[in-house]
């Protein structure tokens, strides 16, 4: 890792970082403020008149405890989304940017190996994905505490946020992958959005109906299951595969950047 | 015998349609100012490109001290300093923002060269990339190439964008690192900008070598003499015997051996009133040297 461009890297991703910090804080606080017994059963009712759009968004069979209910309201979509955009942002900042424009080529003519430098952006993501994970656990035990003294249980919380980081571990090494293939921005970000947006639209689709549940093997987020994992049936080797995805996409991006022609 | 620094032997990169480079090959040795001349579109940015190590070529072998340029970059790029043609610097960050982080990445300690090149290019460092003009980025360009006392510099076409008092520092610059025994490879597509400074040329046309010449013989005495008539010029010509008339306008070009006095004395028997030098375009220096020896063969 080269310490000067790794602590450059900070300095370039601490404002997407914090904006998006702030808009999950709101999320967070705000749905963890609508769990409510009481109004569980008003939204279960709004759930049963149009039970398919809620499914397709994860939102079904609501259970009774806090966990359950963000499992299902924060886990299904929004924080899986939210980060999806900033680790979008944070790779076009750290990778796209700098070969599209060709400032890549400053760095690369250091005595630093190419391996090396795409290591350390490589790293630099990590970090951030983990920090926001980590945030983000943060947030909700203190939210949930102030608002619901002890009613969280903090491991299943914490295993179910492990499983979280894997699946970011993924989209994110599946994101870097595409800035190491592709020179031209757009097909740069196009390769790692485009095929997680596509993830998840499948993931939608298997959730509608049971003639559409085959669609489940053909999207990596059906590894991460918030449902189960809440109710304490998740699959330890799921999230497993998850990081071990996300650490091969990362690797294989390395490799191939380490090897390619630039055009800088 | 010298050492070779820098080796391109049979080097063809093709980017189809006729660009980029074919069957390069030309070696530079230690301490030498050696000048990379051609239009653009040459191939003089994609053979810089090769030395760099960005690109790998299609065959033929690239080396700098004997390293392979692509697979020993790392190694390669410890000895050299670059200037890109296309800056591309991080315009978000101040000039003295980039060169410290540069310096960082570079794992160099000493910044006395780095301030010494400030000053001597009068570089206002403080500022935001993004707010500089193309001159004051293309110095922060050659701060950071030279900032790290580099033995080789590879300079695209470094005084683009520089006023003619900082093109001055830049051939003062390249003519110290010379004296301290750089080797430097600089491009350029103006023949007066290698003419100060280089001592060897190797002109590129279409991606091939046209010539590798030491640069007195490229240097040709090219003068517009203007007479009061038309008469009175084509007069002076039939006298002198060669050289061109267009109106009252009579343009010559001197032979090594030829003088530049009798050249005047002649000129003055006629009533000259204005003279100047001609600055030769490529394709005029081409035509003179290769045009004719293409007549000759």
């Amino acid at each position: 890792m080269v310490k000067t461009l790794f602590v450059r890297n900070l300095k370039t991703i601490y404002k997407p970082w914090i904006i998006f910090s702030a808009i999950l804080t709101m999320y967070i606080t705000v749905i963890i403020g609508m769990f409510d017994p009481a109004l569980g059963e008003s939204l279960n009712q709004m759930m049963e008149s149009m039970p398919q759009l809620f499914s397709a968004f994860g939102m079904n069979a609501p259970g009774s405890t806090l966990l359950d209910f963000m499992a299902n309201y924060l886990y299904g979509f929004l924080l899986i989304c939210l980060p999806l955009i900033l680790e979008l942002i944070a790779v076009n900042i750290l990778m796209v940017r700098y070969v599209d424009r060709g400032s890549m080529a400053w760095l690369l003519s250091s005595p630093n190996s190419r391996t090396k430098i795409c290591l350390t952006q490589a790293l630099t993501l990590v970090v951030s994905v983990v920090l926001q994970m980590g945030y983000v656990v943060a947030i909700s035990m203190l939210y949930a505490q102030i608002q619901f003294l002890d009613k969280l249980d903090g491991g299943k919380f914490l295993i179910l946020n492990l499983g979280l980081l894997g699946l970011h571990l993924f989209l994110s090494g599946l994101c870097f992958l595409g800035s190491c293939l592709f020179s031209e921005a757009r097909y740069a970000l196009g390769f790692g959005g485009g095929l997680s947006i596509l993830f998840i639209l499948i993931q939608m689709l298997s959730q509608v109906g049971e003639d559409m549940e085959f669609l489940k093997y053909l999207t990596p987020m059906t590894l991460f299951d918030p449902k189960a994992i809440a109710a304490g049936n998740g699959e330890l080797w799921m999230t497993a595969v998850l990081y071990l995805g996300g650490i091969l996409l990362y690797g294989l991006g390395i490799m191939i950047f380490s090897k390619k022609d630039l055009s800088l | 015998m010298s050492k070779t620094m820098i080796e391109v032997k049979d080097l063809t990169c093709d980017y189809g349609h006729g660009r980029g480079v074919f069957h390069l090959s030309f070696a530079i040795e230690e301490g030498e100012v050696f000048g990379f001349l051609g239009p653009n579109g040459a191939g003089k940015t994609t053979t810089i490109r090769q030395l760099m190590g960005f690109v790998r070529p299609d065959s033929g072998t690239v080396r700098i001290l004997g390293m392979d340029c692509f697979a020993d970059a790392s190694k390669t790029q410890k000895e050299v300093g670059y200037l890109p043609g296309e800056l591309a610097l991080m315009e978000d960050m101040s000039g003295i923002g980039f060169l410290r982080m540069m310096a960082g990445i570079r794992n160099m300690k000493d910044t006395t060269r780095m301030e010494e090149l400030i000053q001597l290019f009068s570089l206002d460092a403080g500022q935001k990339i993004r707010r500089m003009s193309k001159g004051t980025k293309q110095k922060v360009g050659l701060v950071c190439a030279l900032m790290h006392s580099p033995k080789i510099l590879l300079l695209d076409e470094p005084t683009s964008g520089l006023d003619p008092l900082m093109q001055n520092r830049f051939a003062q610059v390249i003519l110290k690192e010379k004296e301290k025994g750089t080797t430097v490879l600089l491009s350029s597509h103006l023949f007066e900008e290698t003419e100060r400074v280089c001592e060897r040329v190797a002109i590129l046309r279409a991606g091939r070598l046209v010539a590798t010449e030491p640069m007195q013989k490229l240097h040709r005495r090219v003068y517009q003499l203007t007479f009061s008539s038309e008469q009175q010029a084509v007069l002076a010509r039939d006298c002198w015997q060669d050289g061109e008339v267009s109106h009252n306008v009579w343009t010559v070009s001197l032979k090594k051996e030829q003088s530049l006095q009798k050249l005047l004395q002649t000129a003055l028997a006629y009533g000259v009133c204005d003279l100047r030098e001609k600055q030769e375009t490529l394709e005029e220096m081409f035509l003179h040297f290769y045009g004719e020896e293409q007549k000759n063969g």
